[in-house]
């Protein structure tokens, strides 16, 4: 028999998963549409900044507020220091340097992660896992319904940014069309490393954030930044609100493949999707009807 | 004839390795002979064709299980296993090709990223059919007999050695076939400008699809030998790290030369050895020095020289 409250909490522990897809999503498609960096390096991104946060919480006892603040400005600076290896260096190149090169960042970070930190799996434990919440018949701890609390707030900051200040327009401008864009005045090189800081930003608070839900060990970068590329290709290219929305329904399509199908399905119906849909609707599911080569 | 001169010397030099070598240097020395077919084979589609791949791992690991599940299931030798590993993969490298014909730089690296993710992911979820994480294990190649008179016996790790060579010479003479016949011109020249190659009447769909059939073929049969020679199969041989590791070697040796992916193979499979007393910093050091490889030699190794002599 069908289960309409079950139903409800699948329905919202996969936008929790989602929430972080998000996150983790929109800082690459960002890089990916605007840079044309295919950063196989993103899920580092993730992956250092839970455990700069588990650091500053555990080791030095700071609050989780003071601890998301410490974990986006070390991922932004992460972020300024892999623009400096993978795309400056790298213009004007074809666009397998740039991959072959995030790919060597992608496990020198993960190995002197698992040198530095050893590979035992960690958790952050903070109270607010213990305050229960719940919404008519779903039930969440506190920490997780932080997840989707913080994507929203976060992207839609990014959206107005985005939207209302120089720095967004000229960001948009790139991504439209760099040529035209760089004769307008636009300065590029701000452009990337912006780029890149807000990307790594986004995902180090991903991190930190799925830290008490998830184990947090040096390879869990990996699958996220291939479900985080998953995303990008559902929402179209460099479009953050199609990022935002694939995300969600990739986390909850994973949420309900796995309770109403298998749960061994989980992981693959993402790739499914994308195939299925690059195959009938290469612009993506939220993309308008460009030119995709 | 001085190309065929330089060639027969190293397979007589190569062959004659295990003579003068420890097993753990045979052993080092297979896996090259491993990566030089896939690296080779990868670089027909991508260095030739220009068409990008991520998926050179999943076919390995086709090749790989299929020779392991014909082994267990049908009790087939090797020497059924190979044709058959090849032509499977092979199969699914026209399966990965249609998207390629739609699709073109990033979106494809995309596809074939996606699809293999889902070959790792089928291989080490579908326990009932592949073993799942544990994998499975992989009967030795076993006597040689032809009119039932045994010539010798393949399982002893030099033997195994001597069939990976062999097996790689065969590959690799096919590919210089293709890539100097008519088919390899027209896949530079749907490399070089699409639009133009569509134009002069290439059958730019023909070409592209025996590309990826092409390279995945010889990543199959690579993956046929390494399953009976390392004697199993795990999931975790075959992941996306692998394909991007044969992406780094075809990049790093000079991609669009023969010979450049070879020495690529041959270097990145051979550099975590000689880091012998920093093995614990080894796959650290790889990823910095691959960063910085890249970073100064964008054409690769091959395409540095060749420019060099080009002035």
């Amino acid at each position: 028999m069908f289960d309409i409250d079950l139903f409800l909490q699948y329905l919202a522990n996969g936008v929790v998963i989602g929430s972080t897809y998000v996150l983790v999503a929109v800082g690459l498609t960002l890089i990916f549409g605007i840079l044309g960096v295919v950063n196989f390096a993103h899920g580092e991104f993730y992956m250092l900044g839970a455990y700069a946060g588990i650091t500053a919480v555990t080791l030095f006892g700071v609050p989780i507020w003071l601890a998301l603040g410490f974990v986006l400005v070390f991922s932004a600076a992460l972020g300024f220091g892999a623009e400096a290896i993978l795309h400056k260096p790298m213009k004007n190149r074809d666009a397998t340097s740039s991959i072959i090169s995030s790919f060597g960042l992608a496990v020198a970070l993960q190995n002197a992660a698992l040198l530095t930190l050893g590979p035992q799996p960690q958790l952050l434990r903070t109270n607010l896992s213990n305050v229960p919440v719940e919404i008519g018949p779903v039930f969440l701890p506190l920490q997780r319904l932080l997840i989707p609390i913080s994507m929203v707030v976060l992207i839609t900051a990014l959206y107005l940014v985005l939207r209302y200040t120089w720095t967004g327009r000229s960001l948009r401008a790139m991504s439209q069309h760099a040529t035209v864009a760089r004769l307008c005045g636009v300065r590029v090189e701000r452009v990337a490393v912006v780029t890149f800081m807000v990307g790594a930003a986004l995902a180090g608070v991903a991190g930190l954030l799925m830290s008490s839900v998830f184990l947090v060990h040096p390879l869990v970068g990996n699958m996220i930044a291939l479900k985080a590329f998953t995303v990008v290709i559902l929402g179209g290219m460099g479009n953050v609100a199609g990022a935002a929305a694939a995300g969600l329904l990739l986390g909850v399509a994973e949420s309900f493949t796995s309770a109403y199908i298998a749960n061994s399905m989980r992981d693959i119906i993402g790739f499914v999707l994308v195939i299925a849909v690059l195959l009938f609707r290469p612009q993506g599911l939220f993309g308008k009807a460009v030119e995709r080569s | 004839m001085k190309n065929l001169a330089l060639a027969l010397v190293a397979i007589a030099l190569l062959a004659a390795a295990p003579f003068g070598l420890g097993g753990y240097e045979v052993n080092v020395l297979m896996i090259i002979l491993f990566y030089v077919v896939l690296a080779v084979g990868l670089d027909l589609v991508s260095g030739y064709c220009g068409q990008f791949s991520f998926a050179q791992g999943a076919f390995y690991g086709i090749g790989a299980y299929t020779t392991a599940i014909m082994s267990r299931d049908l009790g087939t030798s090797f020497w059924v296993n190979l044709p058959a590993g090849i032509c499977v993969a092979g199969l699914f490298g026209l399966i990965l090709g249609v998207p390629a014909l739609r699709l073109k730089g990033h979106f494809l690296a995309i596809v074939t990223i996606a699809f293999q993710t889902i070959v790792y992911l089928t291989i080490s979820q579908w326990t009932s059919f592949t073993g799942g994480q544990t994998g499975l294990s992989v009967p030795p190649v076993g006597p040689v007999t032809i009119f039932g008179v045994t010539l010798f016996e393949i399982a002893s790790l030099r033997s195994y050695y001597w069939l990976a060579l062999a097996v790689a010479v065969v590959a690799l003479t096919i590919a210089w076939r293709f890539v100097h016949s008519r088919l390899g011109r027209e896949w530079i020249a749907i490399r070089d400008d699409e639009t133009l190659a569509a134009a002069v009447g290439l059958d730019t769909t023909r070409a592209k699809l025996t590309a990826f059939v092409a390279s995945a073929a010889m990543a199959g049969a690579a993956g046929v030998v390494t399953a009976h020679a390392l004697r199993g199969v795990t999931p975790d041989d075959f992941t996306i790290w692998i394909s991007a590791t044969v992406v780094a070697m075809m990049v790093v040796g000079g991609k669009g030369t023969f010979i450049g992916p070879m020495i690529g193979a041959a270097l990145l499979t051979s550099m975590p050895e000689f880091l012998g007393r920093f093995a614990e910093y080894k796959m650290f050091i790889f990823g910095v020095l691959l960063v910085i490889t890249i970073t100064v030699l964008p054409e690769g190794i091959v395409g540095r020289i060749k420019r060099l002599r080009e002035g």
